[in-house]
């Protein structure tokens, strides 16, 4: 790589608002394929357990069991763990049996319901081996106790019918299916920016430029209450529909305002099904990338690496 | 809100009176009372309970008694008749049947007919007369949800005890366990007189006569110039004066009076006047012995017949049976022969006045009770006669014991007959004359829509091969009673129908006291007319039922007077009063098949039901009963309505306005109701999607997992679309829902989606989008055989060579609940004897029976699980257990998906969800549909669906799109839409700013996305995917089999060959037609052309013939060639090679 110029870029990151499920943070200083690996890598390949195999003894509901397995497989569990676990295929403790502690974890369920009224079989009832790894909690951490709430509803049963299964979660990635993905949204935008042209926008009147305010979708622009300067409220809210430009245009102002997209910054937001914090969610990913671009760089210098990445890898060594 | 706000104005001043127009009641409401009183198959109902509490009187009260032959004092008398409670007798003790036992068990859905009788018995010679009650003398299979069955009336929560779905409709019957419908079968309607032109061109009227005792077909003809009667009895066409004459008009004065005084009516008739002049026909005498010789010979006639003379009999009998002759009295059929003239001479001079047959105010439907009730007819004078003749043989026996002439009427040949007829569809009564196929159906249980639209069919009477356009283009006179768009693509196009939402069908209603009403309103009796009063100027003639009554001479008040009795309920409410100013008739219609639907009436264009109506219909004061009986509405036939001026909606009433349409959206059916604004696509699209909705996976019924149908298809997660129409609501779609809101996103990906085709989200796969459940029926019989020996099921082995088959079995030998089952594995451990015809006595031996277990045959790699085994008795008292087994599948490429807007395509492929487009709000689409599928399809409707769904999920309301509902409000229209998409956010325009998935930058244009309810269809690849290498092959031509079930091979068609011949691919013909399929090597003697054989032992190649085996060469032939050579010899044609040197 010496005598090469490096296109290396210090990427960083704001972070904005962080919740345990939600995070808002901006990426700069980095182009579209990195933001969107990383995308690509929270919703797809960081790992989660799920319940994968399903044991069903005693199945007298509406549902079949096949139904049940699927909606079980669904059921987010928390998964800080899953980073250190172990794939069942490739775990030597039980020969890829999947049935050991360090890849799985086994649940029960037992319900009957008895009285008059339906019972609600839902994910507080799934009972886990490993107090690591339980069905997602979402009852409000902010205090007020909502006794409806009660988790995930599996089924529901009427009087005498009953439901008893083991099941066995293991880890997995999203890309396998869905249930092991942790990323509810992941998604990013460019960050707009946008720039009034006050002069021009001084040579409306106060209804033109009312319409103009009006004429976006989403709240991007305000007019100041005392100066009547129209102002920028939230460049965040732009979605790029360009229907002020449109609006300038037909007033007759083309220029009246600019837009373009920042190429090298981009504004993230992250929710998670839960199994991960989402902060956890995006370093894990982090992590991810890094052991993917490690095994580019490992074979960096072997001759079979020109076999398999042909000119990328020469590339990649700076050919 | 604004009626009320202008209600408050009266008060006020003159404000109100310039207030634009006042806003318009809204309707809608009645709809639900409407199918809340007459249910979406009521014409069933209707036509069965009907039948059950009238039809079936009348035709017993018709046959009441019957007389033995031999002692006419031996009789039995019918005192009364009625039909039970469905049940069956289960050892000699009646047990009550429900429709879903029926359906398990497969027994047929029937209640006992009860009759009273009174009759003659005999015991020790002494004659004396019983009654008895209660006599079951059959059974009739009972439509569910009519009068009788045990579902009448019941709620929701009796029915659900009953196992039954709330949203059935019912109006099917259940014989053997199978469900059947009787189709509606369309008819042109009896006894009217039809002008129209035969092959040749010319000017005909015919008239179909129906009565109870006789059909017959009319047909008067002119043919150059010259005026025929056509009738089968006779042998060639009769010229119609002589018929007149022999009817007793001696007088051509009197006859040319009665075509009215206008002389082109005169001039028309000349040529036929002359004609008979001709033959010397003058007197009544002379035409009866003029026409004595044109009756056709091969007939059988009894003495008195001859007597009476037959042309006589026949004009009395056959000619215009409908008309009635009192005591050789002709004048009524004179007159309506004349009518008949009338009628043709007024097409002759102006050709509008010809009728169409395919005008639905010309047809008639027959429903399942009219059906029935021929069937039922027949099968009871059939029973009589046989009890009669029975009787007979047993009178004439000389020693003789005890007799009870009520033991010879309880056959089971009513039971039996009725069964027959409904579970095979063919209807043969002999006595009427009758022989139709396929009448009944069994009701496709695919989708929900699919078994309501069942109902709702109309099957044609026409043959489908007619290559004519007439019977099935759009007819005018459909509006509102037959669904425009609903009808199959392909050769029953436009044949078949299906009735519109609000449409009901008449039944009969009795005439006699509708003929004493119309004389007490002024109706001159015909018989007192003279011939010139006939048709005299300004005065109608009143027809009821093809019957003229007589005539009127202010007919508009007449007609006025009719229909205020009628919307007073004094007189049936689906009378039909029609005047026709054309022909200066006036129509009465009671019979039954009409179709009609209810209208709001209005006076002078304003709407009689005001805004405190639909008030206290909401409060539940109402029904829509009460406003029929209050003369707010009315049913207008097809015929009425052309005396109607119907405004659309009451903003648009004229003063001239008599009716106002109840809502718009009605006049579509049941399955184009579910289309959401099908009146902005293009019209076959919502043909399409008609016939697609039937066949979309979702719910079937409440009922559905308790079913054992021999296939069911289920989707695991049903959704009731975002965006509804009101039918949708009415029809109970959104509570068994087949389909799926998928956020669709109109761009191309992949170049997997040319053709149609769409890219599917993986994960929206993994998380239950479009997963289905297909269920299949398996079914073994535990046979008991004539030797007392039985099948017997056996304990599975648990080691040895088939432990691993018979993994799944239970200790009982049937395969467990909740198994998995995978192909090739057993279900049932069954064994059979190996004899089953010799009687064996003492203990049999282990070896006496042989395996006869059954085996799971499924698509290989899959694997399904038993979902339920049942056990039930068949009819033979044979044990038989069924299976059903559930297969779980997920969407998979190939899969057929579509939209209700006629736009099916398949799954082209899958793509993971991170390489999926993406919005910055995270939203990302299920499916990627191309945007080719719109320019040319015009579907405009599934636009506004998008749109509609997308407003719909952004502010948490269900929006509408019912078909035309825009003005009454039962759509949303697109400015609204937009409004609330942009305060939600979204672009007016539906379009989103997307990301590409896999790099990351945004896309070039601004996608179109939102949610469209998508249909999973049947048609799925795990059925249909086929190929083989080698394989089987048929015995007989050793050719590979043929079809997928036998694992067939592919063939190489004449086109394909043709196209390989074209090519020059000779070795590649060679290969397909002759190596891979039936090669054989055959020996050829050169001396006589024919095949030898090879003589393993001699070692050499022998000719037969020549008994020789020098010249004998061998080469290679298609078995199937060989195969031809001998079946040319085996009859007598000698086929000899000649071979050259290659």
């Amino acid at each position: 790589m010496d005598g090469i110029a490096s296109y290396q870029r210090f990427p960083t990151v704001k972070i904005r608002e962080l919740k345990d499920d939600y995070a808002k943070f901006e990426l700069r200083n980095t182009d579209a394929s990195i933001a969107n690996a990383l995308r690509r890598v929270m919703i797809s390949e960081v790992p989660t357990v799920a319940i994968d195999l399903v044991e069903i003894e005693i199945n007298s509901t509406v549902l079949n069991d096949e139904f049940l397995a699927h909606r079980l497989g669904l059921v987010p569990l928390t998964s800080e763990r899953a980073m250190s676990m172990r794939f069942s295929r490739d775990c030597d403790a039980c020969d890829g049996d999947g049935q050991c502690e360090f890849c799985s974890v086994e649940f029960h369920l037992r319900a009957k319901c008895i009285g008059d009224q339906t019972l609600d079989v839902t994910s507080k009832d799934l009972y886990s081996s490993d107090h690591t790894v339980v069905p997602v909690d979402f009852s409000d951490a902010s205090g007020y106790e909502n006794s409806e709430q009660r988790g995930i509803i599996i089924v529901k049963l009427r009087r005498g019918q009953e439901l008893k299964l083991r099941a066995i979660a293991r880890k997995g990635i999203g890309k396998d299916h869905a249930k092991w993905s942790p990323a509810a949204t992941v998604t990013f935008m460019y960050e707009p920016a946008i720039h009034i042209n006050q002069e021009m926008m001084e040579s409306l009147t106060l209804d033109e430029k009312q319409s103009f305010v009006d004429s976006s979708p989403t709240k991007v622009f305000e007019i100041d209450d005392e100066t009547h300067q129209v102002k920028i409220v939230d460049s965040e809210a732009y979605a790029y529909d360009e229907e002020v430009l449109k609006k300038a245009e037909a007033m007759g102002k083309p220029g009246l305002v600019e837009i373009y997209a920042k190429e090298d910054s981009f504004i993230f937001t992250v929710e998670s099904t839960g199994a991960v914090k989402a902060s956890q969610l995006v370093l894990n990913a982090i992590d991810i990338l890094k052991q993917k671009l490690d095994a580019v760089r490992l074979s960096e210098d072997t001759v079979e690496a020109d076999d398999q990445f042909g000119e990328l890898g020469a590339h990649m060594r700076g050919g | 809100m604004v009626a009320k706000e202008n209600e408050q104005d009266v008060g006020i001043d003159k404000q109100f009176l310039a207030a634009p127009v006042k806003s318009a009641v809204d309707k809608f409401q009645l709809l639900p009372e409407f199918l809340k009183v007459r249910g979406l198959v009521k014409q069933h109902l209707d036509s069965f309970n009907y039948f059950v509490r009238t039809g079936m009187k009348n035709i017993v009260r018709a046959n009441k008694e019957i007389r033995s032959t031999v002692d006419k004092n031996v009789y039995l008398r019918y005192k009364s008749v009625r039909i039970g409670e469905p049940s069956v007798v289960v050892n000699s003790v009646m047990d009550q049947l429900s429709p879903h036992r029926c359906r398990l068990s497969d027994i047929t859905y029937a209640a006992p007919i009860y009759v009273d009788i009174e009759y003659v018995t005999e015991s020790n010679g002494k004659k004396s007369t019983a009654t008895k009650s209660d006599v079951i003398i059959g059974k009739m299979p009972i439509m569910l949800r009519s009068c009788c069955c045990l579902l009448y009336g019941k709620d929701e929560e009796e029915l659900a005890r009953l196992g039954e779905c709330p949203l059935d409709p019912g109006g099917y019957f259940i014989v053997k366990g199978t469900e059947k419908v009787i189709l509606i079968q369309e008819q042109l309607s009896k006894n009217r007189i039809i002008i129209d032109t035969d092959k040749k061109g010319c000017v005909q009227a015919s008239v179909m006569s129906s009565t109870e005792a006789r059909k017959s077909k009319t047909v008067i003809v002119m043919e150059k110039e010259k005026i025929y009667l056509s009738l089968n009895q006779f042998e060639k066409k009769v010229p119609i004066m002589a018929v007149m004459k022999a009817m007793g008009m001696e007088s051509d004065q009197e006859v040319v009076q009665m075509l009215g005084r206008d002389p082109r009516y005169g001039a028309l008739l000349l040529p036929s006047i002359e004609e008979c002049a001709s033959h010397h026909v003058y007197t009544q005498q002379e035409a009866l012995e003029f026409l004595e010789g044109k009756v056709a010979k091969s007939r059988f006639y009894s003495a008195s017949v001859e007597k009476e003379g037959r042309a006589m009999v026949i004009l009395r009998d056959v000619f215009v049976a409908n008309i009635p002759v009192r005591e050789n009295n002709f004048r009524l059929k004179c007159m309506y022969v004349a009518v008949m003239l009338r009628r043709m001479m007024e097409a002759i001079i102006n050709k509008d006045a010809m009728d169409d047959k395919d005008y639905v105010g010309n047809k008639r439907l027959e429903l399942s009770g009219q059906l029935l009730s021929l069937l039922f007819e027949d099968l009871f004078k059939t029973l009589n006669e046989e009890a009669v003749k029975e009787v007979d043989a047993f009178l004439n026996k000389p020693s003789r014991s005890r007799f009870d002439f009520s033991t010879y009427i309880t056959r089971g040949r009513i039971t039996v007959g009725l069964e027959r007829a409904l579970s095979t569809g063919n209807w043969d009564v002999k006595r009427f004359r009758m022989n139709r196929k396929g009448m009944t159906q069994v009701v496709a249980r695919l989708s929900f829509i699919g078994t309501l639209g069942m109902m709702t069919r109309i099957q044609p009477q026409f043959e489908k091969s007619r290559k004519v356009s007439g019977p099935r283009a759009l007819q005018p006179s459909q509006w509102g009673m037959l669904c425009p768009c609903d009808t199959p693509e392909g050769e029953a196009c436009g044949l078949v129908k299906n009735l519109a939402l609000m449409t009901h069908v008449t039944t009969d209603q009795e005439e006699g006291p509708i003929i004493s009403l119309c004389y007490c309103l002024g109706v001159e009796d015909l018989e007192l007319l003279s011939g010139e009063e006939l048709h005299a100027p300004n005065s109608y003639l009143i027809i009821l039922n093809g019957l003229i009554l007589g005539k009127h001479r202010r007919p508009k008040q007449f007609a006025q007077a009719m229909r205020k009795l009628r919307r007073a309920g004094k007189i049936g409410e689906f009378i039909s009063i029609f005047v026709n100013e054309k022909q200066h008739c006036l129509y009465i219609a009671s019979d039954g098949g009409r179709v009609c639907r209810p209208l709001v009436i209005a006076d002078r264009g304003v709407s009689r039901i005001k805004e405190h109506h639909m008030k206290e219909l909401k409060d539940g004061m109402r029904n829509f009963d009460s406003f029929l009986r209050e003369g707010l509405i009315e049913y207008l036939d097809v015929n009425e309505e052309n005396n109607a001026l119907i405004a659309l909606y009451e903003g648009e009433a004229t003063i001239d306005t008599t009716h106002i349409e109840i809502e718009p959206f009605t006049i579509l059916g049941v399955c184009a109701g579910l289309i959401p604004f099908p009146h902005h696509n293009q019209s076959p699209r919502n043909t399409y999607q008609c016939a697609m909705g039937k066949q979309a996976m979702g719910n079937i019924a409440y009922n559905q997992l308790c079913r054992m149908d021999t296939l069911i298809y289920l989707l695991v997660y049903p959704q009731r679309p975002l965006l509804t129409t009101r039918t949708i609501e009415l029809v109970g779609y959104d509570k068994l829902g087949a389909g799926q809101n998928a956020t669709v996103a109109v761009m191309s990906y992949s170049g997997y989606d040319i053709e149609d085709a769409i890219v599917m989200n993986k994960s929206s796969l993994d998380r239950g989008f479009g997963r289905c459940i297909v269920m299949k029926k398996l079914a073994a019989v535990h046979q008991k055989y004539a030797n007392n020996t039985s099948d017997r099921i056996i304990r599975p082995q648990r080691d040895g060579r088939n432990a691993e088959k018979m993994q799944i079995l239970d200790e009982d030998g049937l395969a467990a609940p909740g198994e998995i089952i995978r192909p090739q594995d057993v279900y049932i451990y069954k064994q059979s004897p190996i004899d089953t015809k010799n009687t064996i006595s003492g203990t049999v031996p282990e070896s006496f029976y042989k395996d006869s277990w059954q085996t799971y045959k499924g698509p290989e790699g899959e694997t399904a699980v038993v979902d339920r085994v049942a056990l039930s008795t068949d009819r033979n008292d044979n044990m038989s257990i069924t299976f059903m087994i559930r297969h779980t599948r997920r969407p998979e490429v190939g899969d057929k998906f579509s939209s209700r807007h006629g736009q099916k395509g398949v799954c082209g492929t899958i793509v993971q969800q991170e390489d999926f487009p993406f919005s910055e709000r995270g939203i990302c689409p299920d499916l990627i549909m191309n945007p080719h599928g719109f320019p040319s399809r015009m579907t405009v409707g599934k636009m506004i669906e998008l749109l509609g769904g997308k407003a719909g999920v952004s502010c948490g309301r269900f929006h509408y799109g019912s078909a035309f509902g825009e003005p009454s409000g039962h759509a949303d229209k697109v400015e609204v839409i937009s409004e609330t998409l942009v305060k939600h956010g979204f672009s007016y325009t539906g379009k989103d700013f997307i990301y590409s998935g896999i790099t990351g930058m945004p896309l070039q244009a601004y996608i179109f996305m939102g949610p469209i309810y998508y249909q999973k269809l049947k048609h799925m690849v795990l059925d249909k995917m086929h190929a083989r290498g080698s394989g089987p092959k048929v015995m007989m031509t050793r050719q590979p089999t043929e079809g997928r079930s036998r694992n067939g091979g592919l063939r190489v068609g004449e086109m394909e060959r043709d196209c390989l011949i074209a090519y020059g691919a000779s070795m590649l013909i060679y290969e397909r037609l002759m190596i891979s399929s039936d090669p054989f090597e055959v020996q050829v003697c050169r001396k006589c052309g024919l095949l030898g054989y090879y003589n393993s032992k001699l070692k050499a190649a022998i000719c037969s013939t020549c008994k020789d085996g020098e010249k004998i060469s061998t080469l290679k032939l298609p078995y199937a060639c060989k195969l031809l050579f001998q079946e040319l010899q085996s009859m007598n044609i000698v086929p000899r090679l000649q071979l050259t040197e290659a």
